[in-house]
């Protein structure tokens, strides 16, 4: 394999002080926020708390009014190779297929036709839609389609997987067994994951640590640990005791920020 | 159904057409048999394949050259602003522009030759091409141009893989568009310069009373211009399967 692509070690994020305005409308206002390497945080908050504003500033298709962004020991002023996004709406591109669309992202990145044909057919298999490579994004479900999205964003081994809610247009059967893929993957290929969501469950079932957001300005408003032990996916952690709690107890944070 | 449909609504036309020639409306409206056998005869005696032949010169020569100029430059257009929001308000007022006013000007310059009517052809089509083209590129998906940017894919690598497929459906329209439009630039052009194709033939036999031929003329140029419309509408089915 080319020294292009190499499986990293995760690199931890560092949000330092990070305000962003859009007009007149104030998004958020001096966030600090360490995500520490190889962890799944979960950013949650009520709708327009600025929580896809937040991961896209990390990402870098954002820039930060004030305040700094550290992604391992970059300095984020744009777009970085370690970063991968995975998009709410899916953003496949409609008139290719599933193959050439997880290869999209190798693009950039120098990649000999052959090898990105074989990771890409690789990421398909690992996401579960081994024989769709020829497929069409709209001959897809949509959670089908999400897949794509994912393997694309795996496909580039991205240090820091950023995923801007996900499973928001997945119906909830799909969502679950998509979830615990998810954590599968998590476990095979550890990285830094940081999730925007508005499921309490969702974030509680998937993170080492919740962060709540308050709306309009987003602020940092607590930081949840969530010692759930892992690996989550192949027991019952839904049916615990446990996490019914940690859900109750998110809940009434959220509540009172409504 | 829809054939049906289709059958039916021919068959009205001509039952509408035929009644319309009888009243008569004028003496010089011909019936639609008259109309078919005078087209045969023109089919039988040549005359009306030389004129197309002539004809379908200056339309590729005129057309031509507007999907290569005009495609591009909206492609342009669409990707680099100010130039967008400058070469709009000259698309503007030449779509807005009585082009049929435009031929004498065209005539004094180019004299009184194919060039002249595929001038003509070029400026009735190609406003409406560029145009297209210049909205399919400000249609592309935001989403898209994030996803690309995200990432960091290059400035030719977003230009092929994500800006000109997205842009291809409304291109292709434009293109579409652009042809109806250049079939009536061709005809008033050679109704106004005379001396050549199927305007000449149309003009002829309208100063002989052979309304009938000329009839036949303008429904001989209706079928040229739906065919070669249904042909690029069948190319862009194909082009665009994706879209199903």
């Amino acid at each position: 394999m080319a020294g292009v692509i190499t499986p990293a070690q995760p690199v931890s994020i560092v949000v330092n002080g990070v305000s962003k305005a859009f007009g007149p409308v104030q998004a958020l206002v001096d966030i600090h926020l360490t995500v520490r390497a190889g962890e799944f945080l979960s950013l949650i908050g009520p709708s327009g708390c600025g929580k896809t504003t937040l991961l896209k500033t990390i990402a870098g298709l954002v820039p930060a009014d004030a305040g700094r962004i550290m992604v391992g020991d970059r300095n984020v002023t744009g777009p970085g190779r370690e970063c991968s996004v995975v998009f709410q709406d899916f953003a496949l591109l409609p008139w290719t297929t599933v193959q050439k669309n997880v290869e999209f992202g190798l693009l950039p990145r120098g990649v000999p036709a052959a090898e990105r044909a074989e990771l890409a057919r690789r990421f398909i298999g690992k996401v579960g839609l081994g024989g769709f490579e020829e497929a069409y994004p709209a001959q897809l479900s949509g959670g089908m389609q999400q897949r794509v999205g994912l393997a694309r964003a795996l496909a580039v081994s991205p240090q820091v997987l950023l995923m801007d809610e996900p499973f928001a247009s997945i119906d909830e059967q799909t969502r679950r067994l998509f979830q615990d893929d998810l954590l599968s993957l998590w476990s095979e290929e550890r990285k830094t994951v940081v999730l925007v969501t508005h499921s309490m469950e969702e974030a509680i079932y998937l993170s080492d640590r919740v962060v709540v957001l308050s709306p309009r300005p987003g602020r940092m408003h607590q930081i949840i640990d969530i010692p759930l032990p892992r690996p989550r996916e192949a027991g019952d952690v839904r049916a615990t005791a446990q996490f019914a709690q940690l859900v109750d107890g998110l809940w009434k944070i959220l509540k009172v920020l409504q | 159904m829809i054939l049906g449909l289709r059958a039916g609504s021919f068959v009205a036309f001509l039952l509408l057409w035929e009644w319309a020639a009888r009243v008569p409306i004028s003496f010089n409206f011909p019936t639609p048999w008259a109309t078919f056998t005078a087209l045969i005869d023109l089919i039988q005696s040549g005359a009306i394949l030389g004129a197309t032949l002539t004809s379908l010169q200056s339309l590729l020569l005129g057309f031509g050259s507007a999907v290569i100029a005009g495609v591009p430059l909206g492609l342009v257009m669409g990707v680099v602003r100010p130039i967008g929001r400058v070469g709009r308000v000259y698309l503007d007022l030449l779509i807005a522009l009585p082009t049929a006013a435009l031929i004498p000007l065209v005539i004094l310059s180019f004299g009184i030759n194919i060039i002249s009517s595929a001038v003509i052809v070029f400026v009735f089509g190609a406003p409406f091409v560029t145009l297209n083209a210049y909205g399919g590129v400000r249609d592309v998906r935001p989403r898209l141009l994030e996803m690309a940017r995200s990432f960091d894919v290059s400035w030719r690598q977003l230009f092929v893989h994500v800006v000109l497929p997205g842009a291809m459906p409304m291109v292709l329209a434009g293109i579409r568009y652009g042809l109806s439009r250049a079939f009536v630039g061709l005809i008033v052009a050679e109704l106004l310069l005379s001396p050549f194709g199927l305007g000449r033939l149309i003009m002829m036999s309208r100063s002989m009373f052979e309304h009938d031929r000329m009839f036949a003329v303008v429904v001989w140029t209706l079928l040229l211009a739906s065919t070669a419309l249904a042909a690029l509408a069948r190319m862009e089915v194909r082009l665009l399967r994706w879209r199903a």
